[in-house]
């Protein structure tokens, strides 16, 4: 097998593989049960689509896509930060209003 | 030559990366509360997704792209404990319990001698 | 490292990251770097030299090996049948030696980063770290893990 094949076969099973990756933390992204874990299984899903759009750049061999890769990842960290801190608000507003309430 | 061995080198660590990405789901699935979940998608999760940016670095043959990936990889190390520690913090500050398994748990009493009673 | 030498560092990395080594680019690369430098001044410290460079490569070096380590643990725990017999979760609290923001704050991810530990918040009084392991077996073994490995190293570069 030469290299050209190969690479091709490797990006194409590598690209399976990220889609059951992707499938399962949508998932945990549906079962939940609390706001934590969904916001950490979409966490997991921005960093395997980001390997999904590596893939991609690998198989088509265009370069471009690492730079969308790049600011998905970004995107990512922005969000989890942001949606930390959403929980960290709501959660000691719920503990002041009534403190046996758990959110 | 040369290029044939980065060539494969490159196909041996993107699905690497993949499977890495996969484990972390699969860790996600299995583990029983929101703590040992966080330990599988910061860990894996940046393996993986560290390893197919490797993947992309080895097989550009180009220094822009190459330099990216890199600053790329270290940006994902650097920022996936942040989001993974600030989540945990949000989470137990709230009030999220740890599951029935977890034997010992030292930041609960330093919590509730801190509480105004 | 003194920040001229930062500042070009920070130049042929914008552009190597731009792809375009022209002089003008450069120039563009270290009028960005030089800000930047100016804009942290007051958080890098002026104390470096190139003798510490091997100690951060050492550090840099131990940092990778726990990182694979801590994936393929993390793979083994999560593809055991049995996930109850090797999930021990814990939240210890580790006493810290270190100081300063940068030590803590670079303690805290590479705890993060390594095998079966994941840090979770530091007390006001910065003395303690609170740090969840996914199968404990032995505390006084997980602190002392974290107080000879990074905690050691991280002192050595930062002094």
């Amino acid at each position: 097998m030469n290299a050209a094949a190969f690479i091709d076969l490797a990006s194409l099973v590598a690209l399976v593989i990220l889609a059951a990756a992707l499938i399962a933390s949508i998932v945990r992204i549906v079962i939940g049960p609390s706001l934590a874990d969904r916001v950490l299984a979409l966490d997991l899903m921005t960093v395997v689509a980001m390997g999904f759009i590596g893939a991609i750049a690998i198989r088509t061999g265009l370069m471009l896509y690492l730079d969308i890769a790049i600011a998905l990842a970004l995107l990512g960290f922005l969000a989890t930060v942001a949606l930390a801190r959403y929980i960290m608000r709501r959660g000691l507003k719920a503990e002041n209003a009534d403190p046996e309430v758990q959110p | 030559m040369i290029v044939d061995l980065a060539l494969y080198l490159g196909g041996v660590l993107l699905v690497f990366g993949a499977l890495f990405c996969l484990l972390a789901a699969v860790g996600v699935i299995r583990l029983p509360d929101l703590y040992t979940r966080m330990h599988a998608a910061s860990k894996a999760g940046a393996v993986g997704g560290g390893l197919i940016l490797l993947a992309v670095a080895v097989t550009c043959f180009d220094t822009g792209v190459f330099l990216r990936a890199i600053v790329g990889i270290l940006f994902l190390l650097l920022t996936t404990p942040i989001s993974a520690h600030l989540l945990a913090r949000a989470s137990y500050l709230t009030g999220y319990k740890p599951s029935e398994s977890t034997h010992r748990d030292d930041l609960k009493t330093r919590l509730e001698q801190n509480r105004p009673a | 490292m003194s920040s001229a030498f930062l500042t070009v560092v920070l130049a042929i990395l914008w552009a190597g990251i731009t792809n375009n080594f022209s002089g003008l680019n450069l120039l563009f690369g270290a009028l960005i770097g030089g800000m930047a430098i100016v804009m942290l001044r007051y958080s890098i410290r002026q104390r470096g030299s190139l003798r510490k460079a091997a100690k951060v490569l050492a550090l840099t070096a131990l940092f990778f090996r726990e990182l694979m380590a801590s994936a393929l643990r993390v793979a083994y725990v999560v593809l055991h049948p049995n996930l109850k017999a090797v999930v021990k979760p814990a939240i210890v609290a580790v006493p810290l030696t270190v100081k300063s923001d940068a030590e803590i704050t670079l303690l805290a991810n590479m705890i993060t980063l390594t095998p079966g530990t994941l840090s979770i918040d530091v007390s006001k009084d910065r003395s303690v770290l609170y740090v969840h392991a996914l199968s404990m077996e032995d505390d006084k073994a997980l602190i002392a893990d974290i107080a000879n490995g990074f905690e050691a190293r991280i002192k050595e570069v930062f002094n």
